[in-house]
């Protein structure tokens, strides 16, 4: 009889939880490298959430320069989630959309930053310049062709940008002429994709270009699928400690019914689990114990953070990627 | 560019190969330098036209993104439309215009022959987030500019849809039809026994891939062919609904593809109205029975309407055919004579496109347009019909009959030939004869020069242009 009656309400459980088991859609609208990443760790959350609710998760990702996507979300893209390059874009997503709270950053860990990467060089093995790109300032050699997406549509580029000015300014002391330098670096500059990813194509499958700079994820991948004999990763004596953020766009998950879900989302990824899938996937993860894992995979350079050499993120971009900003005054008249 | 790119390409290739040759056959006189120089300059020259291309692919694609948002201007048979990059939002401006002309053969009949400009509309459809439909006709043609269809339709699924505003009454096929496309210049009498537009709300869509249409719609309620106000004048309301079946409409190559056949109808109660405006008119459009009589007389009580209806289209043939029963109570205002009517009515008509063409319920597309220059003349289509109508006998009893005998008939019986040239998509002339002879019993004279003193002959003409 207490074998019957057991019988019964684990049937009474398993068919309240079928009954009750949703499939859920969210959309991740991410900037360009972090396909392959966000690949992996959609189909760990999903069977974590499944294990956890019963639910069924489905992620669908989106992605493109950073602040091009952060345009589509203010134009109307329905996002649950988005996991950009630059917390700026976010920023402008609450800021001219309404769409989250200005203190989003607030609302994870390390200031909604669950992984970290640089910007790298990446080297073309049969280019003349081979051997002779060691650092920042290699970089205007007469006749080198440098290859970066363009600072306005790109956080990558923004990122690569800064790195460059901020190495400008300590080798050669002031603002002025670290404008001067970076303004040298994108005279060698011959194509401006509009992302990251598209630059990966331009340099590595269209063959354009002596240097790539790179995030170092992209230098990874970029190595590990074409080989080692074809390019080689060259670290510069400094750069910057490149912050990628998420956040839940608050307004679209509450009219979706997705809030709790895409919370969780973006929580995991500060999980065992997703950290790992994060290291795995070249960039720099957070935790303790992925940071020790994978501490051989990434080399040592030394990194400055935005705030530190820029006052912020905010400060940065009206600085130099506002219109008529130092990219502008660069660009225009180059 | 990609093109022109890759034969500049290949032009380079073969310039380093000769280049190439050249420098090998030369390589014991040049020195190790030159090799190398011309080496490099190969290596700027192949970068500078990859850079090209990489350029004009960016530019390419940034040209398809942009295209994909830009918003869209397009002019065509269809109209001028305006829409989004994404199609989800749009606006199109239509237009219709018939300049007709009727011939009576007899001269004592109360129309007179007239240049008439039929129809003359603006119409202007489109949607907002792809479902949210919604269409404004204003005619011109009136003596004032009015609003024939206005509404709203919110598309949830093609299954389902909800439609408000004023249009056609789901009911008459004919009426049903669109005013251009029809085989006669003028609709049957069989239309004139259904209702016409309407204000208020229905619920309809397509089921089992086109197979089924189906509408139900609740509306403020017209006589037979009237069309509705824009409020009503009774509390009581009429429901109309209709199921249109087309079961091999996806078997394109079966001699059934082009089959439809259902049922329209409606019900309701128009108390208190005093319109009184129903009107069976002839091919020519005069009238030949309104209930005329002494005191006014109302619908005043139940009213229903059934019509089976079906047609058929098979290549350059088609044929259409229904039937109407319309019942309603009237009454003179004072109330000593008030009667339940049941009048029908049916028609057939049959059309062959001449020129070879498909026929079809929403018209015939020429596969040329008139053009002395080229010798081609477009579509030409005959087409015939058949239509007879009967009134109760009661409109015409008691001691203040609702219709008066001497001008009023009990029936009508017509047919009519004519011939349609479809110049273009748009354009369209057509000449109708019609022929109508009235049933006016025995000894009842009919008044000099009411319209059934004598059979009606008459000969309509008509320059349309649809777009």
């Amino acid at each position: 009889m207490k074998f019957k009656s057991l019988l019964t309400s684990l049937l009474a459980v398993v068919a309240v939880t079928a009954a009750t088991a949703k499939d859920i859609e969210l959309l991740n609208v991410s900037y360009d490298p972090t396909r392959e990443l966000y690949v992996e760790y959609n189909a760990a959350f999903s069977a974590y959430w499944k294990g956890k609710t019963g639910d069924t998760v489905t992620v669908k990702q989106s992605h493109g320069g950073s602040g091009k996507q952060a345009r589509s979300v203010i134009d109307g893209l329905k996002a649950d989630v988005v996991t950009l390059a630059l917390a700026n874009d976010v920023s402008a997503i609450s800021k001219n959309a309404g769409l989250l709270p200005a203190n989003w950053q607030e609302r994870l860990p390390l200031g909604s930053a669950p992984y970290t990467s640089t910007i790298v060089f990446l080297v073309r093995k049969s280019s003349p310049f081979y051997g002779k790109i060691k650092d920042w300032n290699d970089l205007t050699q007469s006749g080198l062709a440098v290859i970066t997406p363009n600072p306005k549509t790109s956080g990558g580029a923004q990122w690569n940008y800064l790195a460059a000015w901020e190495f400008g300014r300590r080798k050669y002391g002031s603002d002025e002429k670290a404008q001067e330098f970076v303004k040298s670096i994108y005279k060698n500059v011959p194509v401006l994709d509009s992302g990251a990813r598209g630059s990966t194509t331009t340099f590595v499958q269209r063959g354009i270009g002596d240097v790539f700079l790179s995030w170092e994820n992209e230098a990874f991948l970029a190595v590990k699928e074409f080989g080692a004999d074809k390019f080689e990763i060259v670290v510069p004596s400094l750069s910057i400690l490149a912050q990628p953020t998420v956040a839940v766009v608050d307004k679209v998950a509450k009219r979706k019914g997705t809030e709790a879900v895409a919370k969780a989302y973006l929580e995991y990824l500060y999980s065992d689990e997703a950290q790992d899938i994060i290291g795995k996937n070249y960039y720099r993860p957070t935790s303790a114990a992925a940071k020790a894992k994978y501490a051989a995979s990434f080399p040592k350079v030394e990194l400055f953070t935005i705030d530190d050499a820029f006052g912020g993120w905010t400060k940065a971009a009206a600085t130099h990627f506002a219109d008529g900003g130092t990219f502008d005054q660069i660009y225009l008249k180059k | 560019m990609r093109t022109l790119t890759t034969a500049v390409r290949t032009a380079l290739a073969t310039t380093i190969t000769a280049v190439g040759l050249t420098a090998s056959l030369s390589a014991q006189t040049a020195s190790a330098s030159d090799i190398e120089a011309l080496r490099e300059q190969i290596r700027l020259l192949d970068q500078k036209l990859r850079v090209l291309e990489r350029n004009t692919e960016l530019k390419d694609e940034t040209a398809t993104a942009a295209a994909k948002t830009a918003g869209k201007v397009a002019f065509t048979d269809k109209g001028l439309t305006f829409s989004s990059g994404d199609g989800a939002n749009s606006l199109r401006v239509r237009g219709l215009v018939q300049a007709d002309s009727r011939w009576f053969a007899n001269d004592h009949v109360a129309a007179n022959d007239t240049f008439i400009l039929r129809r003359a509309r603006l119409i202007l459809e489109g949607a907002f987030n792809k479902n949210f439909e919604y269409l404004i006709t204003p005619e011109f043609a009136g003596t004032t500019p009015s609003i024939v269809d206005a509404f709203v339709n919110v598309k949830i699924r093609p299954e389902f849809q909800i439609r408000a505003g004023r249009f056609r009454e789901p009911v008459g096929l004919e009426q049903l039809q669109s005013d251009a496309v029809a085989f006669f210049n003028e609709r049957s009498v069989v239309s004139s026994y259904l209702p016409n537009r309407d204000v208020g709300i229905q619920i309809h869509g397509d089921l089992f891939t086109n197979r089924l249409n189906y509408a139900v719609g609740y509306f403020n309620g017209v006589e037979d062919g009237q069309n509705g106000a824009n409020s009503d004048n009774s509390n009581e309301k009429d429901f109309a609904a209709r199921l249109f079946a087309t079961p091999f409409i996806n078997n394109k190559d079966s001699a059934l593809a082009g089959l439809g056949f259902g049922v329209g109808a409606s019900a309701g109660s128009q108390n208190g109205s005093s319109n009184g405006t129903l009107a069976y008119r002839t091919d020519g459009q005069q009238t030949w029975f309104s209930y005329n009589g002494a005191g006014t007389p109302i619908p005043y009580g139940n009213n229903y309407r059934i019509s089976p209806q079906a047609y058929y289209y098979y290549g350059p043939f088609g044929l259409l055919a229904e039937y109407a029963v319309t019942s309603a109570e009237w009454r003179n205002t004072n109330g000593t004579n008030r009667r339940n009517l049941q009048n029908t009515a049916y028609q057939i008509a049959a059309g062959y496109v001449l020129t070879g063409e498909d026929a079809g319920y929403k018209g015939v597309t020429p596969r040329t347009n008139f053009d002395l220059d080229n010798g081609t003349w477009g579509a030409f289509e005959v087409v015939a019909r058949f239509s007879q109508a009967d009134v109760d006998s009661g409109a015409f009893t008691g001691a203040t009959p609702l219709a008066v005998r001497t001008s009023r008939a009990s029936g009508a019986t017509g047919y009519g030939l004519g011939l349609n040239w479809y110049l273009s998509k748009t354009v369209r002339a057509g000449v109708d004869y019609f022929h109508t002879s009235f049933d006016v019993p025995a000894g009842v004279n009919p008044a000099i020069n009411s319209p059934i003193d004598g059979d009606e002959n008459v000969f309509i003409t008509r320059l349309q242009i649809a777009f």
